[in-house]
């Protein structure tokens, strides 16, 4: 089935974070269109998220969703339209992707030269925010080891680790106990709050409140809700 | 300072490739084992032992580091991402498995020069060190290219396989990736095979294949490491808000 955009994305922010010729928008992507082979997934996707406003996008599966986020995140090209971003990008994607054999340290100090930290600031910023998912920081596992709830918080603190202007998390709760569920939403508004455009994809309806703006894709068309 | 910290970003993927290595333990004793067994199988066969051995070495070091390109490509992305060059990855790696080379190519002509007392022990340590040294990009091209470890492990025995049962001095082994290597090992039995032209050879065609692996690498990349404008057609960042 042939996948179109019959109204493009549009961004209207609904907290009083309005976009201005000073302030210009977190992530705009402007016109995206994507297909894999003969199956077109994106046809002209706009989307545009200011600084300090969260973006649920939601749609079923196949949608769309995952590519978008990639595009924006600048992991694959699209084949028309462009994006932009201000900022450095925190992607968080579906699928956690770590080194099965070391441990969440040892990522965090990888990870530390490409950011520009010292290796220790970054570990100890690490930690920082694996413990505010109450990931269990006193193992030292290697992420073979970790169950799959913790393999995500990792994923998601490598996203936030050395700060970011704009997150892009692709249902970055995937077996996530309640505690930390409930937590992750708290921090997407706290991030929101420190001026951080973030867009999270997400299925679940609940989410949706927790957000300044929601966003629905659907194979047959892509539309604000 | 730019200079440092590339250098500082190379050796922390070196240093962390080679924890990870490290702890594959299982199949690392495996791939050692393997040259070793091919060496002792063959060891009652004279001069051929040397030969079979040492280029049977590259299952060893580039299955290693076919594993280690496999195991990397899902976290490149995000490290690319974050602010590595795809070049830092690469080199990261190659440092540490040349080492790792290196390390299992002098014990290797240790064994195989008190097994097979060669004529020229010199031209095997060098054969073996040549295997050591195209193994790594060979392996990192491979794992590149390879979509799964199957197909990976698959072009490995193939590539390994044919130089194998060939003879040096065959035309079509000079189109292989070891054969440089190849010819020295034979020559250190045989001191009637000339050497020639195989090792030069055999250095550019390991430099055409890391200059493969690298390019892949390159258009693997994500188009964006930070504040930038991507879009159809482009591929670095082109603007900064």
């Amino acid at each position: 089935m042939p996948v179109t955009a019959e109204r493009p994305l549009r961004a209207e922010p609904t907290r009083a974070r309005p976009l201005t010729r000073t302030s210009p928008p977190a992530l705009a992507a402007v016109a995206v269109t994507k297909a894999y082979g003969p199956r077109r997934v994106l046809d002209g996707v706009s989307l545009t998220v200011a600084p300090g406003e969260s973006v649920a996008i939601i749609g079923e599966n196949g949608a769309g969703k995952s590519t978008l986020m990639r595009i924006c995140a600048g992991l694959i090209r699209p084949d028309g339209g462009g994006v932009t971003v201000s900022g450095r990008v925190g992607y968080c994607p579906q699928e956690p992707g770590l080194f099965d054999l070391l441990t969440a340290d040892e990522h965090f100090a990888m990870f530390a030269p490409a950011l520009g930290l010292p290796r220790e600031q970054a570990i100890r910023e690490g930690r920082r925010l694996l413990s505010e998912f109450a990931f269990p920081l006193h193992q030292q596992a290697q992420c073979r080891r970790l169950s799959g709830g913790s393999r995500q918080k990792l994923n998601l603190a490598l996203a936030l680790l050395g700060g970011a202007h704009v997150l892009l998390l692709d249902e970055p709760y995937q077996g996530f106990d309640h505690g930390a569920y409930v937590s992750f939403w708290e921090h997407v508004a706290s991030w929101a709050a420190a001026g951080i455009g973030v867009v999270v994809v997400t299925h679940l309806l609940a989410d949706q409140a927790l957000v300044d703006r929601v966003v629905e894709m659907n194979i047959a068309a892509c539309e604000p809700s | 300072m730019r200079a440092q910290l590339r250098a500082r970003r190379i050796l922390v993927i070196a240093k962390l490739t080679g924890v990870e290595l490290v702890r594959r333990r299982v199949a690392l004793g495996m791939l050692t084992a393997l040259p070793l067994a091919f060496y002792g199988g063959s060891v009652g066969r004279g001069g051929g032992a040397v030969i079979t051995g040492g280029v049977a070495m590259a299952f060893s070091i580039a299955g290693a580091s076919i594993f280690v390109a496999l195991t990397a490509r899902p976290v490149d992305p995000r490290l690319i991402l974050a602010g590595y060059h795809p070049t830092e990855l690469l080199l990261g790696r190659l440092l540490l498995l040349e080492l790792f080379g290196v390390l299992v190519a002098g014990v290797f002509s240790v064994v195989m020069v008190f097994g097979s007392n060669p004529s020229d022990p010199w031209a095997l340590a060098a054969g073996v060190a040549l295997v050591a040294l195209t193994s790594v990009p060979f392996g990192l091209a491979v794992g590149g290219l390879a979509p799964h470890e199957l197909e990976g492990v698959l072009a490995l025995i193939g590539v390994v396989g044919v130089q194998l049962t060939l003879y040096s001095t065959q035309l079509m082994a000079k189109f292989l990736p070891f054969w440089g290597g190849q010819r020295l090992l034979d020559h250190s039995v045989n001191p009637g095979i000339t050497v020639g032209a195989a090792v030069p050879a055999n250095i550019l065609y390991a430099a055409a294949l890391f200059a493969i692996a690298t390019y892949i690498m390159r258009r693997q990349a994500p188009s964006v490491g930070g504040a930038a404008r991507h879009g159809a057609g482009t591929s670095t960042p082109v603007r900064v808000l």
